[in-house]
């Protein structure tokens, strides 16, 4: 039995080699200056104005996009479950496909989508409605991050979702709740696992995205994912990129650690 | 005979052309221990889930105390579930698993805590207020489930193969248990179960069914004595099921072999099957018996001896606290009232139909 | 009621999910090049697109790390979570936390933290250090399904198995692998669809010359991406619901037992054809590719090569090939989107380019920080078309001619709408007219952007002066809530499709813009203007020096030069080319050959030192950050 324990080990070196000396790297790079020696400026760097701004507008469009698709997503898992259909069910992997086409391009086409001679416009102007200006707006970022990471918030939800037992949901209105009440106090708090990791696999993302305020921000917007992107591709300064990761590192660990709170049991379920 | 409680008329069920009721009838009277008995798929899960209000039957209306409940949701029926696999809810604890009924009907704090109290001390399990359902053992996790289930006073508890997940001692425990229980409370339980003799020790009523019909109604003494057709025969204890002749009132021809019995009115030479339990054979000198036959297999079950004995190419089963030797010439005899003559059926929708009036 | 409202909800969310992949597909039939604009309907980028290298090899390598990778995370995940199972829970829970680090973290942290270490180790950034990188980051998710079905795994069957005389290994495949085999296969998809997806990680760890479909996408965004990419993304697409179509024709209800009992055996069949045929085929076909692409990449990897780093859409590939065929020499071709963006990757040594086309200004730097190496022009013997004027200008940032050999040059200006600009435009002014808010578009690079502005006030655009530059910055800030969008290229397709009605952009640029839009006019303002010369260097690293100097040559030659100029129609210092041309109005089009008056108050563009640098961009962050 204890043989088996070998088998990890190869993993073991791995996770050593490409997880935890990487980030010690980053932590060197960002405690240290251009001679090797120890300083805090590199974290401090966060604190200047427009990093802050940066990383506040961050947290800001990310906890929205976050919420738009935990509130999407959940009724969405719940017809899902309803249907009783299979996991591997058509519809199911309708959400899943898209997946398959670069996310890149797909987030372009929404360019194309929402331009102000784009696709909807011209239709909305055709139908004699206002048109929406959009683009180049936070509000197109958080479409487009909502677009992006949706299916990371519905599949754990239905996954969870699916799982539970339809005779404890019985056995909740048996013993007398409506079916608010059972969502509310059986469905809700059992579904949570799959909750919290759908907003774990929807916020750090798109707190962290550089991509999708790119394209769809036309550069107008800047987010700490392009900063610390900036800093190392355009600016060549890796300590300081590394500094600005080690501080964005510390407030992913602090959201998760709060939002993990709400876990009690820490049964994690991403997929 | 206290009154008709609930009343079940005329329910059809079908699941994707599947027909699992059909056209059943059935009521069950107050303080009654009722048993649904059945092998799966026979229709018993499904009844029970119409009366819970989980289901809506096709065709048919249920009554409780003479008002029609067929289309009232669950949370306003005023039965209770015992969940097959307990369904207790794992982010709670056993307190608040108990209390979630009281709660929803807006009970007051100390009301809750006396009855949380209560149940426990009645399922046995006091101090264990702040556990979670993880970490109990099955049978526990059992009596929490009928705690929660009592503790809402409901007039009729409905159990669904509540013990079918646990060891045979634990099974043996909680049956009494359960009378326990139910004498205790003084109200109506339907239980459903597969296992006969779960339902022979502690029902007042038996309902066998089968293929969504009912197949025998009856005390325990009536459906294991006198099985109305060979389904029953079968389902319940061990028997041995023989076609036979009725060569006229009180005489039946068995295997070629004429055997006295005791039942009246069938027609002169009509084939009927003949049913005679296992510890209702007698083994003798071959001299002695109505047939003679060969012991061929002999296995001691501590209470008493299983034997196999070949007679007219057919195996009779017997039970004896005598033993006789693998190879033994004996003699079989059986006494007359021993013998059940039991109509033959002559498809099997009839078999189902008849018992069904 | 309930019902018909679920359905809507359900439509409404694929509608969302479905619009964008929909205007992908009618782009891939789209006539016209420009994105924004229906041309008409063709299939000729289905064609194209497998005629384009540079795409089916982006194609093969995502494939290829997709496969590779995902194989790899299988085996060490299975194994991992397998060795795990029978370690103590503390440690257990210690290292999911630690494999759950890269599933959890930031993509740009990790994708960093990987570059740092590759870069540490001298590694060579490339196709090894992508694979190494996915390989990472698809581990947890073939943990995370392989765990949930090792738990439900009775470890008794394993046992007995040994009981029963089998080896432990024997035992682990007969008896425990058929059980957690539909985690670890579930794992492997999940693994291929996320490194097949991924952009943000290989990113930061690609080297030269490798590019999967989303890099390569991300480098076209700027200046537009190919339709061909439409077509490639249609035919995935089209081929993963057409597989998804035939693992889900379930039979139809209401047979008869024994038509039931058919169609259960042809969906067997169909299953099996599924789970086993068409994967098969899946990897026959990837594995296929795989040795066409690895071929062609050993071939590219003796010694024999030139490794050239050069703008996006900067060169006919066309004049690759020939130079390929003529020489022999291979070409190993990557691409950046700004001097900012190359330079770093030059100083750093990762990667060493034999030959790189920066622009006047970021030469100078490269001397200045000694990383350019001096040309043989005894090889260069073309140099002589190049018009003397423009050696004469390269000595601003190459004193003596020495490192450089310029390719292209032009002037930045406005590009206009006539249609929507009422007046015509001369001065840099209207860039801050209220009038035309939301409507302007400028350039996304400090040096441009502050080189305009610098301009528009009066002063130079080399200006080091911090209140001039103060009041530039104020300037730009001013300008931002007028401004549509900051962008490089991307002012090609916009302007084209009259998304806006001024553009600041590169004079090479505004001849195509016209040819696509007539309604479009080029205007070098009268404050004056950046001229600017992009030129051909060989950094001191480079391996190749002398392939690098045929490749310069090369391209020096008169027909090829003509060839990149009517591709990329930026303006030519090949005086032998531009005699070439055979329409008159392009020959001497004022844009692309200005006269020598409309360039008077033109600068050019000099390196202002590190520090000046960092200034720069730190008032162009704030600008940005407003």
């Amino acid at each position: 039995m204890n043989k088996r324990k070998l088998l990890a080990g190869p993993y073991l070196f791995w996770s050593v080699s490409f997880i935890i000396i990487p980030l010690f790297m980053v932590i060197y790079y960002g405690l240290t200056n251009d001679n090797g020696d120890f300083t805090l400026k590199n974290l401090a760097a966060m604190a200047t104005p427009e990093n802050l701004k940066a990383l506040g507008l961050s947290l800001l469009l990310s906890v929205i996009s976050t919420t738009v698709c935990l509130l999407l997503a959940y009724p969405l898992a719940m017809i899902l479950t309803n249907m009783k259909v299979g996991k591997s069910s058509f519809i199911v992997l309708m959400f899943i496909l898209p997946m398959w086409v670069n996310f890149l391009l797909r987030t372009l086409a929404w360019q194309n989508l929402l331009e102000n001679n784009g696709v909807i416009n011209t239709l909305l102007r055709f139908l004699n409605l206002p048109t929406i200006d959009i683009i180049n707006t936070p509000y197109a970022i958080v479409l487009g991050m909502v677009y992006d990471f949706l299916p990371f918030m519905v599949l754990p939800i239905y996954n969870v979702l699916s799982k539970i037992d339809q005779n404890v949901i019985s056995a909740a209105r048996d013993l007398g709740a409506n079916s608010f009440q059972t969502f509310l106090k059986i469905i809700f708090p059992l579904s949570l696992p799959g909750v919290i990791s759908g907003i774990t696999m929807v916020f750090v993302p798109s707190l962290t995205t550089f991509v999708i305020s790119d394209l769809l921000g036309g550069s107008k917007v800047l987010l700490i994912g392009n900063v610390i992107d900036q800093t190392f591709t355009q600016g060549s300064d890796w300590h300081t990129g590394s500094g600005l990761s080690l501080v964005l590192t510390i407030f992913i660990v602090a959201s998760m650690i709060l939002v993990a709170k709400y876990d009690k049991e820490g049964k994690g379920a991403a997929f | 005979m206290p009154n008709k409680l609930i009343d079940i008329k005329n329910i059809s069920k079908s699941f994707d052309d599947n027909l699992v009721l059909d056209d059943l009838n059935l009521y069950i009277r107050e303080n009654e221990f009722l048993t649904l008995l059945g092998p799966s798929g026979c229709g018993k899960t499904t009844l029970l889930r119409i009366l819970g209000g989980f289901e809506k039957p096709d065709q048919g209306r249920i009554l409780f105390q003479g008002k029609d409940i067929t289309d009232l949701a669950p949370n306003k029926r005023q039965l209770n579930t015992v969940f097959q696999k307990y369904a207790l809810f794992t982010h709670m604890t056993i307190a608040e698993n108990i209390a979630f009924g009281l709660k929803i009907k807006k009970k007051s704090k100390s009301y809750i805590q006396d009855k949380i109290r209560y149940a426990l001390k009645l399922v046995n399990l006091d101090g264990f207020e702040n556990r979670y359902p993880d970490s109990l053992s099955g049978g526990q996790q059992q009596r929490i489930a009928i705690a929660r289930a009592i503790v809402n006073e409901p007039k009729v508890l409905l159990l669904d193969e509540p013990l079918g997940a646990l060891d045979l001692k634990l099974r043996q425990d909680m049956q009494y248990e359960l009378i326990r229980l139910k004498n205790e409370l003084g109200i109506t339980f339907i239980y459903v179960t597969h296992d006969q003799e779960e339902a022979l020790t502690m029902s007042d009523t038996i309902v066998v069914m089968n293929q969504g019909y009912i197949q025998q109604i009856g005390t325990p003494e009536d459906i294991y004595n006198e099985p109305q057709n060979a389904f029953v025969a079968d389902f319940i204890g061990e028997s041995n099921i023989l076609p036979a002749i009725m060569v006229q009132d009180k005489l039946v021809q068995i295997l070629g072999t004429n055997f006295p019995c005791v039942d009246t009115g069938f027609g002169k030479n009509e084939p009927v099957d003949a049913v005679i339990r296992p510890e209702d054979i007698d083994l003798v000198k071959p001299e002695d018996g109505i047939m003679e036959g060969v012991v061929t297999h002999l296995i001691f079950k501590g209470v008493h001896y299983e034997m196999e004995v070949t007679a007219h190419n057919f195996e009779w089963l017997v039970h004896s606290t005598d033993m006789f030797p693998v190879g033994t010439k004996v003699g079989i005899k059986v006494d007359p009232f021993d013998i059940q003559i039991m109509k033959k059926p002559e498809s099997e929708d009839e078999e189902a139909a008849a018992a069904d009036e | 009621m309930k019902k018909t409202l679920q359905k809507i909800y359900l439509a409404l969310i694929l509608i969302l999910l479905y619009a964008p992949i929909l205007t992908l597909v009618v782009l891939s039939f789209n006539a016209s090049k420009t994105r924004s604009k229906w041309g008409g309907f063709t299939g000729e980028w289905y064609v194209a697109l497998f005629q384009n290298e540079s795409i089916m090899n982006a194609l093969y390598t995502t494939l290829i790390i997709a496969f590779l990778s995902a194989l790899f995370a299988t085996i060490l995940g299975t194994m991992a979570a397998i060795g795990l199972q029978a370690t103590k829970k503390k440690l257990r829970s210690v290292f999911l936390t630690i494999a759950n680090i890269p599933m959890l973290n930031a993509e740009i942290v990790t994708g960093i933290s990987l570059m740092l270490l590759f870069l540490a180790f001298r590694m060579t950034l490339g196709f090894t250090t992508i694979l190494l990188a996915h390989i990472t980051f698809n581990i947890p998710y073939v943990m995370l399904s392989v765990l949930p079905k090792l738990k439900q795994t009775d470890i008794h069957t394993y046992e007995a198995a040994q009981d029963l005389g089998a080896s432990p290994l024997y035992a682990f495949f007969k008896v425990v692998f058929p059980d957690i085999l539909p985690g670890v296969l579930s794992g492997f998809l999940m693994a291929f669809t996320m490194s097949l997806d991924d952009f943000i990680i290989t990113h930061f760890t690609k080297g030269p010359g490798v590019d999967t479909l989303s890099t390569k996408i991300y480098s076209e965004v700027r200046k537009g991406i190919k339709p061909e990419m439409y077509a490639l993304s249609t035919l995935m697409f089209v081929t993963v619901l057409f597989l998804l179509v035939l693992i889900n024709t379930a039979p139809p209800k209401k047979l008869t037992k024994e038509e039931r009992q058919k169609q259960r055996k042809a969906v067997r069949i169909s299953r099996t054809i599924f789970r086993k045929v068409v994967p098969a085929m899946l990897v026959i076909v990837i594995v296929a590719g795989g040795f066409f692409y690895n071929s062609k990449q050993n071939f590219a990897n003796g010694s024999n090569r030139v490794i050239v780093y050069n703008w996006g859409e900067y060169l006919d590939p066309e004049a690759i090939t020939m130079f390929e065929e003529e020489t022999g020499i291979d070409v190993v071709y990557e691409e950046y989107e700004t001097n900012e963006i190359m330079y770093p990757k030059v100083e750093s040594g990762a990667i060493a380019y034999d030959v790189i086309c920066p622009s006047d200004y970021m030469i100078q730097r490269m001397i200045d920080n000694d990383l350019l190496a001096k040309i043989n022009f005894d090889n260069i013997p073309n140099i002589k078309n190049i018009g003397q004027t423009y050696m004469e200008q390269s000595r601003q940032f190459d004193a003596n001619n020495e490192y450089s050999v310029p390719y292209c040059w032009g002037t930045v200006g406005i590009l206009y709408n006539k249609k929507m600009v009422k007046e015509p435009i001369e001065s840099w002014s209207v860039l801050w007219d209220e009038d035309y808010k939301d409507s302007i578009l400028m350039q996304d690079s400090v040096r441009d952007a502050f080189g305009v502005t610098l301009k528009y006030l009066g002063y130079s655009l080399n200006s080091t002066d911090r209140d001039e530059l103060y009041e530039a910055q104020e300037l730009l800030i001013e300008q931002k809530p007028l401004v549509q969008a900051y962008v490089i290229d991307q002012v090609r397709d916009k302007m084209i499709n009259n998304e806006a009605a001024i553009g600041v952009i590169y004079s090479g640029e505004a001849i195509y813009c016209q040819q696509e839009n007539p309604d479009l006019e080029y205007v070098i303002p009268k404050e004056g203007s950046n001229i600017w010369i992009d030129s051909w260097v060989i950094p001191k690293n480079a391996q190749h020096k002398e392939n690098a100097e045929k490749f310069i040559n090369f391209l020096c030659r008169p027909d090829i030069a003509l060839m990149n100029f009517e591709f990329i129609t930026y303006s030519t210092p090949n005086t032998a080319a531009r005699e070439l041309i055979e329409d008159p109005a392009i020959r001497n089009s004022r844009i692309a050959f200005p006269d020598a008056s409309e360039l008077e108050g033109c600068e050019t563009f000099k390196f202002l030192g590190d520090k000046n640098d960092r200034i720069y961009n730190e008032l162009w962050r704030q600008v940005k950050s407003k």
